[in-house]
C-alpha cells in the first residue's frame, strides 16, 4: 500500500520527499488533443559539492563539471529548442514552462563576480566557448551584442551559499541556431546510461527533431537539504510532442506520402462531399500507439544504478478508462492506475526484462480530457512595411478572472533600434468590444539602449494583466543598416529576433482566489524575422570602378583642356605614327594593285580610297590613345 | 625606308605618290605658340608631376603599408643558429667526508676535479668539487646550486658497506661505502650517475645548431641501444608544459561497478609522486565513471581462447581500444596538455580480457595516456558481498595494483628518465635539465622562424605585441642560458631557474610566432589590388604619362634646336 502511494505521487513530489539518490530518471506521457503526444524525459544526477571541488565526478557528468569549475559558474541554464507550442489546444506549458527555451538556443547563468565587469565577461565568455564545443552548437557568437542582464525575469533556483551575494546573471540568446542531432548526441552523452539503457534509449535523433514542437534543457544548480552537504543538481530534460500518426509510419517507408483516395476518410455529411471532394473526417476517440512505434525502439533495459532510486521511471497520464498494456521482457499485464491521482499511472522498470513496451489501444472515451488553461497567451509580430522602419506589436491575453502580474523581457539585437517614447500599453477587455482601450502603466521598466555593434537593447517591463482582458504592447523601431561584413550568407533571409519572455509572477499571498499556484511560470512567444535592407553584395567594386571612372573622367577633360593646344581642323599636323601606318598601308595597296594590275589589265583606281581609309585609321589610333578627351578630336594637336 | 620622318610633318604626301593630292595646295601650318603659352603649358604638366610625385605617392604609400615593427633580427637569427649560447650545464658536487682532516679533503677534491674534468672532449656537465667544510651529523640541508652531494663513510665502521654505494631516494645523495676512498673510484661511481645523463643532453643536442662538433664525439661513443631507448623514451613523452591535467576514467562495459574508491588509491599512490613532480609542472587531477562503455566498431574485439578460457584481445586492436568517439575523454579546458589513464572493467561474459600474445592487460599509449583492463575475476570475487555498495564500489585495495601501473606510466609520459634508479630527486633533477634544454631549443628555433618569416614575407604586418613577445622571448632564454651555466635549475624565490625561464621564453615565442594578426594579412592577394587600382590609375596615368613624354620630348626637341642654332 505505502509502495502504491509513493508511486502515484507525481515525480516532482517524490524528489522532494526523499532524499535525492544520485542519478534517477522519469519520463512522463500524455496524449494531447488532435492526435499528438506529449512526453517528457527529466534525468536528475548529483554530486556532492565536496567531489565537485576537487573534480571527482561519478554520475555527474565530468565535461560540464570542468567547464563549471573553470568558468566559476555558480548555476546553469542551457536551452534549445524549436517549434511551437500550441497552447490554444494544448493547454498549459509541461513543468510551467520553467525548462523551456526559446526557439534556438537560450543560455542564461549566474557566475562568481568576483573581479569586476571584465573579469565576469572573460568568465562568460569562456563558459559559453567551452559548451559551444561540448554540445555542438554556435554557443561562441554569444558576444557582448547578444548577451543581456536581466533584472526581474530570472531568480536563482539553487540554494547559494550567502543568499546569492557575489554572483551575477548573465543571459544569452541565438534565436538562428537551428537544433538538431548533432546537440542530441553530446546531451545523452552526458548521462550515465548513454541511450544505451533506461528511458533514454528511447531518444533518437530521427524522432525528436521530427516533433512538433521539442524542447531540450540542461540546468545546473546547487541543492541542499537539512541535515545533508550541499550538492549540486544537475537536471536533463527533453520535452516533446509528437505527431502520433507521423511518428508511426512505418522506419522503411519513412517519406511522408498522401494517402490513395480509397483510404481517405471522409465528412460525408458536407454539403460538397463528391467523388473528388473530400473534407476530412475528425478521429473519433483515442489514437492506438505503443511507445515502440511511436519511439522506433521499446525502451531497452533500465537504468537504475544509484542506491535510494526508488521511484518509478514512467508516467502515464490517461483517462481513467483508457486501457493500458504493459509488455515486459515476455509478459503482458493490464496498467490500473493506482490510488488517489486517478490520471496517473506509473511503471517502474524491471531490471531483468531486457525491453519493455506500452501499448495503447484505440478507444472511445466519453470523458473530455483534463486540460489546464495556461495562464496567459502570448504572440508577437513586426509591422509596418519597408526597409527602414518597422513596428513590434504583442498581444499578451488573460483568460483568467483574476489579474496577473508578469515580467516582460525582451532583448533586441542592436540593429533594431527600438522608440521608447513609442511604447504603449493599452489594456482592453476581452467580454466587451466596445469598451475603449485604457493604457496601462508598467509598474517597473528596466531599459539598457542598444550600442552600435557592442550591446543589445535590454527591455523589461513589470505590468498587471487585468482579469480577462487583452493587452498590447507595441512600439516603433528603425531597422540599421549593417556594414558590408556583416551580413551572413543567407542575408536575404532576414535577421532572427530572439523570442520575448514572459513571466508570470504567483499572485499575492492575501489574494483571494483559492486555486491559483504558487509558483511562477514562463512563456515564450515565437521568434521573429526581421528583414533589413539588403546590398548588393558585388557593390564594392562596382562603386570602385564607378567612382575610378568618374574620377578619371574629369581629370582627363581637366588636364587636356589644361594642357592641349586649340588650332584649326586643317592645321592639324599628321602625326608621325599616322604617316608611316599609311606609308605601310600605301604599300601593301600598291603591291596587290600591281598584282590585279599583271592578272588583268584595266583593273585600276582603287589606290585612292585606299589611301583615305589609310588616314581614318591613323586617325582613330591616335583618337585611343588620348583617352577621355575624344571629345576635342580634330581639333587638338600636340 | 624612312621617307616621312620630315620636321613638323610638312610634305608627308610623297610616301604614295603625289599624284593622288590635287597639286599646288599647300597644307596650312598652325601658327607658332607663343613661348608664353609654351611654358605655361610646361608648368602645368610640371606641377601635375610635381603633386603626383611627391604628395599622391607618399600618400598612398603611406595609406596602404603595413604596420612593421622592428624586431631584434640579428639576436633571433643568433639563436636559431646556437651562437648566442654555448649550452654547458654546471654540476656543482659537494663532498662530504666526516672524520677527515682537512688537507685530506682538499687534495681528494682536487685529484677529484682533475679526473671529473678531463672526461673526455664530448663532457657537457661542468664538475666542481666543493669539499665540505663541517663534519656535523645529521648532514645539513644542501646548499642552493649543489647536483649531487657525495658522502664518503671511509670513517664508518668497516664491514657495514664495504665498496658499495646507495643512493638516497628522496634526495640528491650519493653514500660510498667505506672500501671506497681512492678519488678514481669515486670518479667512477660519480660517472656512473651522470653518464646516461650526459647521453641524454647530448641526444637532446643531437641535430641542432647548438651540438657543437665536440659532442658529436660523445654520440658517436655511445651505444646504439642507448639511442633507441633515448628515442623510445622521446616518443612517449608528452610536449613540456607547465600544467598536465591527469584524469584518471574508469570505464565499465555494463552498469556495475559504478562507483570507486579513486579519492583512498590517489592519496596512497599519486599525490606522493604528483608532490615530487610539482617542481617540474602543476597537475590537476580529475575523475570520473563512465557505464556503458562498448568498444569502438573500428575495432575487432576480443576473440574466446578456449585454451586458456580467456578473451583476447589483438595486438592491432590495441590502438583503436579506447573508443574516442564515444568515450568523454575530451580534453580539459584551460592551458596544458590532458593526461588521460583509463581502468577497464570488461562485463561478465568477456572476462577475463587480456591482450594477446603477452597475456598483459596494461598497456601505454605514447603522448595520449595509460590503458589498464582489471577483470572481475566471476562471481567468486571480494565484490560480490553482501551488501549492495560492495558490489557497486572498487575498494581501494582492488585498485592497487592499478594504481601502482598508472604511477609507472605517469613516470613514463612525462619523460622521467629511469636512471639512477636510485633516487628519484636525482632523476627529476636530471629531467628537468632536459626539459629546460629542450624548452631552450624549440624556442632558439621558433625565433629563428619568425625571422625567417618576417623576411620572407615582406607585406605581412608585425604589431607591436609581437616585438614585445619576442623582447620578453630573448630575455628569458638569455636568462635560461646563464642559469643553466651556473647550475640554477630549480625555481627560487628570488629567480625563476633555468626551467622556468625556459618555459616562459618558449610561452612567449609560440605568443610572437602564432599572432593571429600577422596570419590574416597573409592572403590578402595581389589580384584585389589590382581590381581596385586599375580602374582609378590606368584612365588618369595614360593623359599624364602621354602629357609628360610629349612635353619632355619637345623640350629636348628645343634644347637641341637652340644648341644646333648657336
Amino acid at each position: 500500500m505505502k509502495l502504491a502511494q509513493l508511486l502515484a505521487l507525481p515525480a516532482t513530489l517524490i524528489s522532494a520527499v526523499l532524499a535525492i539518490p544520485e542519478y534517477s530518471e522519469h519520463l512522463h506521457l500524455r496524449p494531447l488533443p488532435n492526435g499528438y503526444l506529449y512526453a517528457g524525459f527529466n534525468f536528475t544526477a548529483s554530486t556532492s559539492l565536496s567531489a565537485y571541488e576537487s573534480q571527482h565526478f561519478r554520475y555527474f557528468p565530468r565535461s560540464l563539471g570542468q567547464i563549471l569549475k573553470h568558468s566559476g559558474t555558480r548555476e546553469l541554464h542551457l536551452r534549445f529548442a524549436l517549434g511551437r507550442w500550441d497552447d490554444e489546444s494544448w493547454g498549459s506549458r509541461p513543468r510551467d514552462g520553467k525548462r523551456e527555451g526559446g526557439t534556438g538556443v537560450e543560455i542564461w547563468a549566474w557566475l562568481d563576480s568576483g573581479g569586476g565587469k571584465p573579469a565576469v565577461e572573460e568568465r562568460w565568455s569562456s563558459l559559453v566557448n567551452s559548451l559551444s564545443g561540448l554540445f555542438c552548437a554556435s554557443l561562441n557568437f554569444i558576444d557582448g551584442t547578444k548577451t543581456t542582464r536581466p533584472v526581474l525575469s530570472f531568480e536563482p533556483e539553487g540554494m547559494h551559499r550567502g543568499g546569492g551575494g557575489g554572483m551575477e546573471l548573465l543571459h544569452g540568446t541565438l534565436p538562428h541556431e537551428v537544433v538538431c542531432t548533432e546537440n542530441l548526441t553530446p546531451f545523452l552523452k552526458l548521462l550515465p546510461c548513454k541511450g544505451k539503457a533506461g528511458i533514454s534509449s528511447l531518444l533518437d535523433g530521427h524522432k525528436v527533431f521530427d516533433a512538433n514542437w521539442q524542447t531540450m534543457s540542461i540546468d545546473v544548480r546547487p541543492v541542499c537539504h537539512v541535515g545533508e552537504e550541499c550538492r549540486l543538481e544537475i537536471q536533463q530534460t527533453v520535452d516533446i510532442v509528437l505527431d502520433i500518426e507521423r511518428s508511426m509510419r512505418p522506419r522503411n517507408d519513412p517519406i511522408p506520402r498522401p494517402r490513395p483516395v480509397e483510404e481517405l476518410e471522409c465528412d460525408e455529411s458536407k454539403s460538397y462531399h463528391a467523388s473528388d471532394t473530400c473534407y476530412p473526417r475528425r478521429k473519433e476517440g483515442e489514437m492506438a500507439w505503443s511507445l515502440s512505434k511511436i519511439f522506433g525502439t521499446p525502451v531497452r533495459g533500465s537504468c537504475h544504478v544509484a542506491d535510494g532510486d526508488e521511484s518509478h521511471d514512467i508516467s502515464l497520464e490517461v483517462s481513467r478508462d483508457r486501457a493500458v498494456e504493459v509488455l515486459q521482457g515476455g509478459s503482458n499485464e493490464t496498467l490500473v492506475s493506482h490510488g488517489q491521482s486517478q490520471h496517473v499511472r506509473a511503471i517502474r522498470l524491471s531490471d531483468t526484462a531486457k525491453h519493455t513496451d506500452i501499448s495503447l489501444p484505440q478507444q472511445i472515451i466519453q470523458e473530455a480530457p483534463h486540460q489546464e488553461q495556461p495562464p496567459l497567451y502570448a504572440s508577437r509580430q513586426i509591422t509596418g512595411f519597408g526597409q527602414e522602419r518597422g513596428g513590434m506589436h504583442t498581444v499578451l491575453h488573460n483568460p483568467h478572472t483574476y489579474p496577473q502580474r508578469i515580467v516582460y523581457l525582451e532583448s533586441l539585437p542592436w540593429f533594431l533600434r527600438p522608440y521608447m517614447h513609442t511604447l504603449k500599453v493599452l489594456s482592453h477587455p476581452t467580454t466587451s468590444h466596445n469598451q475603449p482601450a485604457t493604457p496601462v502603466k508598467p509598474d517597473k521598466m528596466f531599459y539598457t539602449p542598444a550600442l552600435d555593434r557592442e550591446r543589445g537593447t535590454h527591455l523589461e517591463l513589470l505590468l498587471t494583466i487585468p482579469a480577462q482582458s487583452t493587452v498590447e504592447l507595441t512600439y516603433d523601431f528603425d531597422k540599421a543598416i549593417l556594414r558590408y561584413t556583416e551580413y551572413p550568407p543567407d542575408a536575404n533571409r532576414g535577421f532572427d529576433v530572439a523570442p520575448a519572455i514572459i513571466r508570470v509572477l504567483p499572485p499575492n499571498s492575501n489574494s483571494t482566489a483559492g486555486n491559483e499556484k504558487t509558483q511562477d511560470s514562463y512563456l515564450r512567444t515565437t521568434s521573429l524575422l526581421l528583414p533589413l535592407p539588403t546590398p548588393d553584395f558585388s557593390m564594392p567594386y562596382n562603386v570602385i570602378i564607378l567612382t575610378s571612372t568618374v574620377i578619371a573622367l574629369g581629370f582627363g577633360s581637366i588636364f587636356n583642356l589644361l594642357v592641349r593646344r586649340f588650332v584649326l581642323a586643317e592645321e592639324v599636323p599628321r602625326s608621325a605614327v599616322a604617316v608611316r601606318v599609311a606609308w605601310v598601308v600605301g604599300k601593301v595597296r600598291g603591291v596587290v594593285g600591281g598584282l590585279k594590275g599583271r592578272m588583268r589589265v584595266g583593273g585600276e583606281g582603287g589606290g585612292g580610297g585606299g589611301t583615305v581609309v589609310g588616314f581614318g585609321g591613323a586617325a582613330d589610333v591616335r583618337g585611343g590613345m588620348n583617352g577621355g578627351s575624344g571629345g576635342a578630336e580634330g581639333r587638338k594637336e600636340r | 625606308m624612312d621617307p616621312t620622318l620630315g620636321d613638323d610633318g610638312g610634305d608627308l604626301s610623297d610616301a604614295d605618290g603625289a599624284g593622288l593630292r590635287a597639286p599646288g595646295i599647300a597644307k596650312p601650318t598652325p601658327p607658332t605658340e607663343a613661348l608664353r603659352t609654351l611654358l605655361t603649358r610646361r608648368t602645368i604638366v610640371l606641377s601635375f608631376w610635381i603633386i603626383v610625385l611627391c604628395l599622391g605617392l607618399p600618400h598612398w604609400l603611406w595609406t596602404t603599408s603595413t604596420y612593421r615593427a622592428s624586431l631584434p633580427l640579428s639576436t633571433m637569427n643568433d639563436w636559431a643558429e646556437g651562437k648566442a649560447c654555448d649550452l654547458r650545464f654546471a654540476y656543482p658536487i659537494r663532498l662530504r667526508t666526516p672524520g677527515w682532516a682537512r688537507e685530506r679533503i682538499v687534495e681528494l677534491g682536487g685529484n677529484l676535479s682533475a679526473l671529473l674534468g678531463h672526461d673526455g672532449p664530448g663532457g657537457l656537465l661542468d664538475f666542481t668539487i666543493h669539499p665540505g667544510d663541517s663534519d656535523e651529523e645529521p648532514l645539513p640541508p644542501p646548499r642552493e646550486n649543489v647536483a649531487l652531494t657525495v658522502v664518503l663513510h671511509a670513517a664508518d665502521p668497516p664491514g657495514t658497506h664495504e665498496v658499495t654505494s646507495h643512493l638516497e631516494p628522496g634526495e640528491s645523495i650519493l653514500h660510498l661505502g667505506s672500501g671506497i676512498t681512492e678519488a678514481g673510484q669515486i670518479a667512477d661511481q660519480i660517472r656512473e650517475i651522470t653518464v646516461p645523463q650526459q647521453e641524454a643532453l647530448a641526444y637532446v643536442l643531437s641535430g641542432t645548431p647548438f651540438a657543437a662538433t665536440e659532442y658529436e664525439a660523445l654520440r658517436a661513443t655511445r651505444q646504439t641501444w642507448t639511442e633507441t631507448s633515448l628515442d623510445a623514451r622521446n616518443n612517449r613523452t608528452f610536449k613540456p608544459s607547465t600544467t598536465y591535467h591527469l584524469s584518471f576514467s574508469l570505464f565499465v562495459a555494463r552498469n556495475e561497478p559504478s562507483a570507486w574508491a579513486i579519492e583512498d588509491a590517489l592519496a596512497a599512490y599519486v599525490a606522493p609522486l604528483v608532490d615530487a613532480l610539482s617542481s617540474l609542472s602543476n597537475f590537476t587531477i580529475t575523475t570520473q565513471v563512465q557505464l556503458h562503455a562498448s568498444f569502438s566498431p573500428s575495432i575487432a574485439g576480443p576473440t574466446f581462447d578456449e585454451a586458456s578460457g580467456e578473451w583476447k584481445l589483438r595486438r592491432e586492436d590495441l590502438s583503436g581500444f579506447v573508443n574516442a568517439a564515444e568515450w568523454p575523454l575530451s580534453p580539459s579546458i584551460g592551458e596544458g596538455s590532458t593526461i588521460n589513464f583509463v581502468l577497464y572493467v570488461p562485463a561478465a561474459e568477456y572476462s577475463p580480457l587480456v591482450v594477446a600474445d603477452t597475456g598483459g592487460t596494461v598497456w601505454l599509449v605514447p603522448q595520449w595516456g595509460g590503458v589498464a583492463i582489471l577483470n572481475l575475476d566471476g562471481p567468486s570475487t571480494p565484490l560480490k558481498a553482501t551488501k549492495a555498495t560492495d558490489r557497486t564500489t572498487l575498494s581501494a585495495t582492488d585498485l592497487d595494483e592499478v594504481m601502482l601501473t598508472f604511477a609507472d606510466q605517469l613516470t613514463s609520459l612525462i619523460g622521467l628518465p629511469s636512471t639512477p634508479s636510485g633516487s628519484l630527486a636525482l632523476r627529476i633533477a636530471a629531467l628537468q635539465r632536459e626539459r629546460a634544454t629542450a624548452l631552450l631549443l624549440s624556442t632558439a628555433s621558433t625565433l629563428g622562424a619568425l625571422s625567417r618569416l618576417v623576411h620572407k614575407l615582406p607585406n605581412i604586418p608585425i604589431p607591436d605585441t609581437v616585438a614585445t613577445s619576442v623582447a620578453t622571448s630573448l630575455r628569458h632564454i638569455d636568462l635560461a642560458c646563464q642559469d643553466l651555466r651556473a647550475g640554477r635549475y630549480s625555481k627560487t624565490d628570488s629567480n625563476l631557474g633555468a626551467l622556468g625561464n625556459a618555459q616562459a621564453a618558449s610561452e612567449a615565442s609560440e605568443k610572437a610566432f602564432f599572432e593571429p594578426s600577422m596570419v590574416g594579412q597573409v592572403y590578402f592577394p595581389d589580384e584585389h589590388k589590382v581590381a581596385v587600382y586599375v580602374p582609378l590609375l590606368g584612365p588618369m596615368g595614360v593623359p599624364l604619362v602621354l602629357a609628360g613624354v610629349k612635353e619632355s620630348l619637345s623640350l629636348y626637341r628645343s634644347i637641341r634646336q637652340k644648341v644646333k642654332g648657336t
